[in-house]
């Protein structure tokens, strides 16, 4: 089945995807932080017999994290099905999964459920129906821990109330060259908003991606805060538009782009960051018309080449200079010129 | 002016703030600003052990007792909360409402939930709120020694009880 990241969404240009997640406890358990072994068995028992109950509609496959070598659960992580935290640590956790990737549940993370949904682009409501529509499913079946005054009790209480974290996840070259990420981030975050690397809390970003997500769940509702995000990513894929354009006037900018190419279409050993580096700069000439090349296919490469995601495809665990070998011959092989 | 937080009472504490910046203006009626911790400037100010341990502080001296008070579900204190940042269960939330409001305030700038609500967890809310209601008449009762009525409060907790 075709994987979600493959495809191209709304304001693709800019916009990777978009994220929707929920946390959810059962009443009866404690958090996960306070649960031993035996008790996160039984809360995952009863959060995956709920979310396959009625034949399975979504179809989830279920993962038990300690069955997975440590590239496996790390290429998980890679590909933004789960956190990096819930792949560092096996221990009573699993994995709800449906077949494109697009809907994951974590099951005893920081909170006994994370509900996730992807989408390509710019799709907050559209993630958010179906992480909904999920949600209330699962709700049905078991007891959620919910306050009338502060809505959904979870283990941090930074996300209390709608206990919803939406983020989009954004390619930004031309503003992270021109300097503007530091202010730019400045003001978001007096918005009620975070923008961070890729992967999250401390996350260097790396090949200029961002994520950008509400901070604030109590008080706000669902819709206020997705249109709060949804208004502040359009103005970001203005300025970055604007940005790009105005460094692709000058010849020496769109020659770095040209050179990138040509290094990803010959190198014989990529590193990851080369790579993220040079993808960065390639992916910035396809979204904005210097080079024809399917933002598709360069979305699919950079979740592809994450290391722990090649080794998992390998099965094995290779050497940094065998992966380097076998990034840059799948690279080539991608960027393939026709004459 | 009214208060901001219950909206019933007339607003007496007036309390501008400056992050980054920005300047926000909040007023509140004493009893609110009380339970949001702007009774007592030094208690409650921040996540951290510091702001937390300084608001339990204030109580033992209150009270003149070290008795601590733990969650009756996971036997969480306020102490474990506030060193791990980490609430310990659902009922946590029940036992340490009015301690933990201030920090929610400060995350948050709002401590009302508004937005999606668990069908299924509020049924059972109104449930057990219904039920302790009851069983308060029925103890009135048999004080009163109404024993025609506490018979029907019982049938009427056993019924419920039954449900849930």
């Amino acid at each position: 089945m075709e994987k979600w990241y493959i495809e191209k969404g709304n304001q693709g240009d800019v916009v990777l995807s978009t994220r929707i997640r929920l946390a959810r406890n059962l009443r009866e358990y404690p958090f996960p932080a306070k649960l031993d072994s035996a008790g996160r068995q039984a809360v995952n028992g009863l959060i995956k017999d709920a979310a396959t109950a009625d034949g399975n509609p979504d179809n989830f496959s279920y993962i038990k994290m300690d069955e997975l070598t440590k590239a496996q659960a790390v290429s998980l992580a890679e590909r933004h099905l789960v956190s990096p935290e819930f792949a560092s640590s096996a221990e009573g956790r699993a994995l709800l999964l449906t077949p494109d990737e697009s809907v994951s549940i974590m099951l005893c993370e920081e909170d006994h459920i994370r509900l996730q949904v992807m989408k390509a682009g710019l799709a907050l409501k559209e993630a958010f129906e179906a992480a909904d529509a999920i949600d209330s499913k699962l709700d049905a079946k078991l007891k959620y821990a919910f306050d009338d005054r502060i809505g959904y009790l979870t283990q941090c209480p930074t996300n209390l109330g709608t206990a919803m974290r939406a983020s989009v996840m954004l390619h930004l070259p031309a503003l992270t060259r021109l300097g503007h990420i530091s202010r730019l981030s400045a003001s978001v975050s007096k918005l009620g908003m975070t923008m961070r690397g890729a992967y999250g809390e401390g996350s260097e970003p790396k090949g200029d991606i961002y994520q950008l997500s509400n901070q604030i769940t109590l008080g706000i509702t669902e819709a206020a805060a997705l249109e709060n995000l949804d208004s502040i990513a359009n103005q970001l894929v203005g300025r970055e538009r604007e940005a790009a354009t105005l460094m692709l006037e000058k010849a020496e900018n769109a020659d770095r782009i040209w050179r990138a190419l040509g290094i990803l279409q010959t190198a014989r050993l990529l590193s990851g960051d080369e790579f993220m580096e040079l993808v960065s700069l390639v992916r910035m000439g396809a979204a904005n018309g210097l080079i024809e090349l399917e933002l598709e296919k360069i979305n699919e490469l950079i979740v592809s080449m994450q290391p722990a995601t090649i080794n998992a495809k390998q099965g094995q665990n290779l050497n940094p200079s065998q992966r380097d070998a076998i990034r840059a011959q799948a690279v080539r092989e991608a960027l393939e010129t026709k004459n | 002016m009214l208060c901001q937080n219950c909206e019933r009472q007339e607003a007496t504490t007036h309390i501008t703030k400056v992050v980054n910046g920005e300047t926000t203006a909040t007023h509140l009626c004493s009893q609110c600003a009380a339970n949001l911790g702007y009774g007592d400037f030094l208690s409650g100010f921040s996540l951290n052990l510091g702001g937390l341990f300084d608001s339990i502080g204030n109580e033992k001296r209150k009270s003149g007792q070290i008795a601590q008070t733990r969650c009756p579900k996971c036997g969480s204190s306020f102490e474990d909360i506030a060193k791990s940042g980490k609430i310990g269960c659902a009922e946590c939330y029940n036992t340490f409402y009015e301690k933990l409001l201030p920090t929610l305030q400060r995350i948050h700038g709002r401590i009302r939930h508004s937005g999606k609500v668990s069908e299924a967890a509020c049924e059972e809310n109104k449930k057990q709120s219904e039920l302790e209601k009851l069983r308060c008449r029925l103890n009135a009762a048999v004080e009163e020694q109404n024993y025609e009525e506490a018979a029907v409060l019982r049938d009427k907790i056993r019924e419920l009880e039954k449900e849930a």
